[in-house]
């Protein structure tokens, strides 16, 4: 029966999931000495309910919402499950309890009770989406994937290219370089950009060091490799009407895993 | 989205499990196991995977036989990059780190390689979510080891972030616009949907899936 195999690894995955967001997120108040996982962006956000409990609440409750809806209609959780709802529910549970602000930095309570709603959130989300009918499915399908398509291709290359330029000569210089060849390569610019930025900004803030070099070396490493493996350089020859000499072709065939 | 906040140091560090660098090993582990399973049930039935639609969109492409490239490289530089930065700033982001590299760009990999069987069986899909989770986790304990306190650098983290959370407010009205184009009662129950989202102060993909999925139930279309 299905429904019981999704209700069983839901549990599991619920237990394991929200006991590691509790702890990740309770450590982050006391970052960069406590090494955390989270976002800063939730970090921002718990601060921004002030220990309200139901500020916690409402503004998990929102994010569940939207996540309900995705599961439901593509089977995504969205980032906002871990990123806001288990943190927030987990918060205001807490506070309600104990009513002491700092509750909410103690990782071993943020963590078990994290544990406690993420078996609760993921069981339900699993759960319901996976038996709505087929007709619901088909026009999520048919409604998301276009949207979600344009989202990857066209709107995330252009707003981290454009925060890329925004945040100085150096990152826009290396985003710009990086986003067009990460296009080539890979198929999609964003990864490129990323790079760039991290490049740019590190080199802004430290410097030419060691590390900086490091992060350079692997990012021409990254394009390198992955342009080998996709067949990026026996395409380029091809379109610039030179010949690919037999070696290559041959190296090529060594790899070749399909 | 509020301004990243800055982290405040008023707590003395402990050295116990839920403080010392090693619990953090630990949450990684526990993190990866558990988000790399919830791809292995997205795989298997269809729900369940810890990411944006759009982003679960690159791995479905993959899935129903077209190229794993995308969300490969997407996956695995988001990954390198969080890392890196992760053990600089303090926060590893989870998003990029454990959400989109390893349960998106690690799978992807696996897949097109051909070891379907470490992403299909639940059971294998945990504990090799486990040993990434472990792998980043001690690739982040040994880093901080040996540079703690030697840059302030955020490599950009805010930049990247901030263009991340620009991101999703597009998903709402591309949302609509896709609606719009699947048929006009499903554009109209998007539309709606979005608007009483928008006056209720949710979040407007929300209400534009829903007012979509609602219409579609009475005025079905076909794939």
């Amino acid at each position: 029966m299905h429904i019981i195999e999704i209700l069983i690894q839901s549990v599991i995955i619920g237990a394991l999931v929200g006991f590691a967001v509790g702890v990740g997120a309770a450590r982050m108040f006391t970052a960069p000495k406590t090494q955390a996982l989270g976002a800063f962006r939730t970090l921002g956000e718990m601060n921004a309910a002030e220990g309200d409990p139901a500020s916690h609440f409402s503004f998990g409750l929102g994010f569940f919402f939207n996540a309900w809806a995705s599961t439901v209609g593509a089977g995504a959780f969205t980032q906002d499950v871990t990123h806001r709802v288990l943190p927030n529910w987990a918060a205001a549970g807490l506070l309600v309890r104990y009513k002491d602000k700092k509750i909410i930095q103690n990782p071993k309570l943020m963590g078990l009770t994290a544990a406690v709603i993420g078996v609760v959130v993921v069981a339900f989300l699993n759960v319901t989406s996976s038996s709505i009918p087929e007709s619901l499915q088909v026009t999520a399908v048919k409604v998301l994937v276009p949207a979600a398509d344009q989202l990857i291709n066209l709107v995330m290359p252009i707003l981290f290219w454009l925060a890329a330029i925004d945040a100085g000569h150096r990152s826009g210089m290396f985003g710009t370089v990086f986003g067009g060849l990460s296009a080539m390569i890979m198929g999609n610019a964003v990864p490129g950009v990323v790079l760039g930025i991290l490049v740019g900004k590190g080199v802004d803030e430290i410097g030419w060091t060691r590390t900086t070099k490091i992060i350079l070396g692997a990012a021409i490493a990254l394009f390198v490799l992955s342009g080998f493996f996709r067949g990026f350089d026996l395409t380029m020859l091809q379109q610039f009407g030179l010949g690919t000499p037999s070696w290559l072709t041959n190296l090529h065939g060594v790899f070749t895993v399909k | 989205m509020s301004e990243p906040t800055q982290p405040t140091i008023d707590q003395p560090t402990s050295k116990d499990f839920w403080h010392a660098d090693w619990g953090f090993v630990v949450i990684t582990t526990m993190m990866a196991a558990g988000v790399f399973a919830g791809t292995s049930m997205y795989y298997n039935f269809g729900v369940g995977a810890f990411n944006e639609v759009a982003i679960v969109a690159m791995l479905k492409a993959g899935i129903e036989g077209g190229s794993y490239g995308a969300a490969a490289a997407f996956g695995a530089s988001f990954l390198f990059a969080r890392i890196l930065e992760g053990s600089l700033v303090g926060i590893l982001d989870l998003g990029g780190s454990i959400l989109t590299g390893v349960a998106i760009g690690v799978p992807a990999i696996l897949l097109s390689v051909g070891a379907k069987p470490l992403v299909q069986n639940f059971g294998l899909a945990l504990l090799t979510g486990a040993i990434l989770g472990l792998a980043i986790g001690l690739i982040i304990f040994f880093v901080r080891k040996f540079t703690i306190n030697q840059t302030k650098a955020t490599f950009g983290a805010d930049v990247m972030m901030g263009a991340g959370n620009a991101t999703g407010r597009f998903l709402g009205p591309l949302i609509i616009l896709s609606a719009a184009t699947a048929s006009i009662p499903i554009g109209i129950g998007s539309t709606i949907g979005a608007a009483l989202f928008y006056a209720w102060k949710k979040p407007i993909p929300g209400g534009a899936i829903i007012g979509a999925m609602i219409m579609g139930l009475f005025f079905p279309v076909k794939l």
